[in-house]
């Protein structure tokens, strides 16, 4: 199935389930606790881009916002948006964000926005996060309960917990189940079903994760590669590669998808599209709905509720709009020398200001490692889509 | 527009205290140097709390205000190269850009590149590219960045906001104590929140003496002598430089001298300023425009009146929060419709600049708010504050002459 045959489908899920009653939440930001919005009865769906020329946005955006804003409030403008009972926006994560929540609340007044302030502080060494953190959700919990009377259920919380942390049981072992062997499981196949979890999280949904990481998981025992694997997603979580000892016999060459909110199910599908090579050659993704959604811990049951959130939320792998850039640095490098990387592809959303401030160091932190880069700007309507598939094809001919 | 007469009958008058601003500046630059080589040297953003590193007797500066100079020197587009060169894309902030630019070959910006940091202080009051900008700085020089997070507020600053910040500012304390082994003395603090506060009083006093008409001061004069208040608050000679600048200021009140000869239009100016063409505001006031108030300069009016360290920190803790640009769209609008009445505006210029999202998303929606609500009309002009490669002045100029002509 093509990307925009990905996006058709999952939009079709949405409004079957809209059809039934469920009511609909959206949400921007990839970070934030689905097991909340489950808790008072609401299904949070990630709002993402859309493929496609898209325009409408000029009468409240100037042309140098970043074009990720652009085409969400371009969506809203043109009618493309789901009614959705709530939509939250993050604050204190990048400038477009913030200011696109106050345009939209202007522009969309029926619209119920709602807001949740992250913390950008990542290494402050005591609680004063998790606390600000905690608060927040709380306060937005309220929130929700007030505007639509459902109030947070600990029976529902805890059913959520369970689900969300079944998908990325899954997931995880699907994303280290490719480091291994990426021909295990194609990585479309991957950012396919992690997709449909995070724009329909359900049982169904997630039940879809299950069953590919079932699948694969016996494949990989029939390979005698079970244990590596379990190595490699532990390693990854936490951030230790001293266990790692990869097969001898890995084909090459073996790449690593770098970038922030850039949709993953777009470049597999470039990469799969491109004559002579498959999507195998795409080892890991960092990207924001991709590893870094995936490889965030799931809350502790035996804390507060909020508090667990709250710390779940802060365990995800560090975006740029977070402090610690030598940390991620760090992180990156560990992740490439360890897992025999040749090549990174550095995604950046155009006019996207973590993106960009990102990309010279990761170009640089790679080159370190002897690990070669290209960098590609693109925006979600693909418009330049030749230049980067030749860009990318070309990239991937030099390291063969 | 007309060009600029370049008679001796300039349509606008020069301030005398302009001479000490150079003092002041030349001043500034040798002390930095100074605490460079003594390793005592911190580069902090405009919005951050400067009153404890000072305290903590560090040395200073700020890379917006070397941003500016770079572009009012008309180097931004070269400087800027430099970054683009390291793979900074040309679509990021031309402050930032400007400042990886001057770091990396110091030698080919002589006025404008700044001394070796051993800290870099940030503060994200005032946009989220600080963090990063710092990031890039802290991997060329090896300096470690403190991140002073204030997240944005709605309308009240709420306790646990107030908490985390609070808390922030303690680990700012102990990151310079431990850094450089001192510690913040409570006489010191005090001493430097009264200067400061004295300071900023002042630099209100001359702001608000442009509800006067004529107006004593235009933008030009503000943007160039907010430096010491932006830069140098906390220390004796920001507070000896405004008492003579308000001194000025007022005897130009008194005797109804106007910062133009000849006062026709009056207008607000939101945003940071084209510093590489600042003669815009001269070639407007040959028309008989005036800008009497701006959003930029009435950024740094906020008070710290405390009478001990803790009361003191909480004071930091609340303006540093409150800063408008940190309070959304509707304190922007609030600020802007505010300043229209207060100082009897006829219009108001919105500079969308390129470089800083922050500032200017948003522009848009509130230039019609603001009108509904005040009933004057406004233009938006489009470019950047350093780099004039993006700044198309007949572009601006016919816009600019759109909103004149409703006007005159």
């Amino acid at each position: 199935m093509n990307y925009e045959g990905v996006v058709e489908q999952s939009s079709v899920g949405l409004t079957e389930l809209m059809k039934s009653g469920e009511e609909i939440f959206g949400y921007i930001y990839p970070h934030v606790p689905l097991e909340l919005f489950m808790a008072h009865g609401l299904i949070p769906s990630l709002i993402r881009a859309l493929p496609g020329k898209a325009g409408g946005f000029e009468e409240s955006l100037q042309t140098f916002a970043c074009s990720y804003i652009r085409n969400l409030y371009s969506q809203r403008a043109n009618g493309q948006f789901l009614t959705l009972a709530g939509l939250l926006f993050p604050g204190n994560t990048c400038d477009s964000l913030q200011n696109l929540g106050d345009v939209w609340k202007v522009r969309f007044p029926d619209d119920r926005v709602f807001r949740l302030t992250y913390p950008i502080t990542r290494y402050s060494r005591d609680d004063s996060t998790i606390k600000f953190l905690t608060e927040e959700l709380k306060l937005l919990s309220e929130n929700i309960s007030t505007t639509f009377n459902r109030p947070f259920l600990k029976e529902s919380y805890e059913r959520a917990v369970e689900l969300v942390r079944d998908f990325r049981d899954s997931a995880q072992f699907l994303y280290s189940a490719r480091v291994v062997n990426p021909k295990i499981i194609p990585y479309s196949d991957v950012v396919r079903l992690v997709r449909a979890f995070l724009t329909v999280p359900t049982i169904a949904s997630a039940s879809a994760v299950k069953d590919a990481a079932t699948m694969v998981r016996n494949t990989a025992d029939e390979l005698g590669l079970l244990d590596t694997i379990e190595v490699v997603s532990n390693a990854i979580r936490r951030g230790d590669f001293s266990e790692v000892n990869l097969p001898d016999d890995l084909e090459t060459p073996r790449i690593v998808i770098a970038g922030g909110m850039v949709e993953p199910q777009a470049i597999a599908a470039i990469i799969k599209d491109l004559p002579d090579i498959s999507d195998s050659v795409i080892v890991l993704d960092l990207l924001s709905f991709g590893f870094k959604t995936v490889f965030t811990e799931s809350p502790s049951e035996s804390d507060d509720p909020f508090a667990a959130m709250a710390k779940s939320v802060l365990s995800a792998p560090g975006e740029p709009t977070h402090e610690g850039l030598s940390y991620r640095m760090d992180a990156m490098k560990g992740l490439l020398s360890n897992f025999s990387i040749q090549g990174l592809i550095v995604c950046e959303q155009s006019f996207c200001d973590p993106d960009q401030f990102e990309a010279p160091s990761i170009e640089r932190a790679a080159s370190g490692l002897g690990v070669k880069t290209v960098r590609v700007p693109l925006d979600p309507e693909l418009s330049d889509r030749g230049r980067i598939e030749t860009r990318i094809q070309t990239f991937i001919e030099t390291l063969e | 527009m007309t060009q600029e007469r370049p008679s001796e009958e300039k349509p606008y008058r020069r301030l005398e205290t302009q001479a000490l601003l150079q003092q002041i500046a030349f001043r500034h630059g040798l002390e930095a140097m100074e605490a460079s080589e003594n390793g005592n040297l911190a580069w902090v953003t405009s919005g951050f709390p400067v009153e404890i590193p000072i305290a903590m007797n560090l040395g200073v500066v700020y890379p917006e205000q070397a941003g500016a100079i770079i572009g009012a020197q008309k180097i931004g587009p070269e400087v800027s190269d430099i970054a683009e060169n390291l793979g900074y894309s040309q679509e990021l902030c031309s402050y930032a850009r400007v400042s990886i630019g001057s770091t990396e070959k110091p030698e080919e910006v002589p006025m404008g590149s700044l001394p070796t940091p051993q800290i870099l202080l940030a503060c994200n009051n005032i946009c989220g590219t600080v963090l990063k900008w710092y990031d890039a700085i802290s991997e060329m020089t090896g300096a470690p960045v403190f991140l002073l997070d204030t997240p944005p507020i709605d309308k009240v600053q709420l306790p646990h906001n107030q908490e985390y910040v609070r808390r922030g500012v303690e680990r700012l304390i102990e990151f310079i104590g431990s850094h450089f082994n001192r510690t913040l003395e409570e006489d010191r603090i005090r001493e430097v929140a009264e200067l400061s506060n004295k300071a900023t009083r002042l630099w209100i006093r001359a702001l608000e003496s442009c509800k006067n008409k004529p107006s004593p001061l235009n933008c030009a004069d503000r943007f160039l002598t907010m430096a010491p208040v932006v830069s140098s608050r906390g220390t004796e000679h920001c507070a000896e430089f405004y008492e003579s600048f308000v001194e000025e200021v007022e005897d130009r009140v008194k005797n109804k001298i106007g910062a133009i000869r000849d006062e026709k239009v009056r207008l607000l100016w939101d945003n940071i300023p084209p510093w590489h063409t600042l003669r815009f505001f001269n070639i407007l006031a040959s028309r008989g425009v005036v800008f009497p108030a701006d959003t930029y300069t009435h950024a740094w009016t906020g008070n710290m009146v405390g009478v001990d360290t803790s009361s003191i920190l909480d004071q930091v803790v609340g303006t540093y929060s409150k800063v408008y640009l940190n309070m959304g769209l509707d304190a922007k609008v609030d600020k802007m419709c505010e300043l229209i009445k207060d100082y009897d505006l006829d219009g108001f210029v919105m500079f969308s600049v390129r470089s800083c999202k922050r500032y200017s998303l948003g522009q848009l929606v509130s230039k019609e708010i603001v009108t509904e609500r005040t009933g004057v009309p406004g233009v938006i002009i489009e470019g950047d504050m350093v780099d004039s490669r993006l700044y198309n002045a007949a572009q601006i100029e016919t816009r600019v002459d759109a909103l004149l002509e409703m006007l005159m």
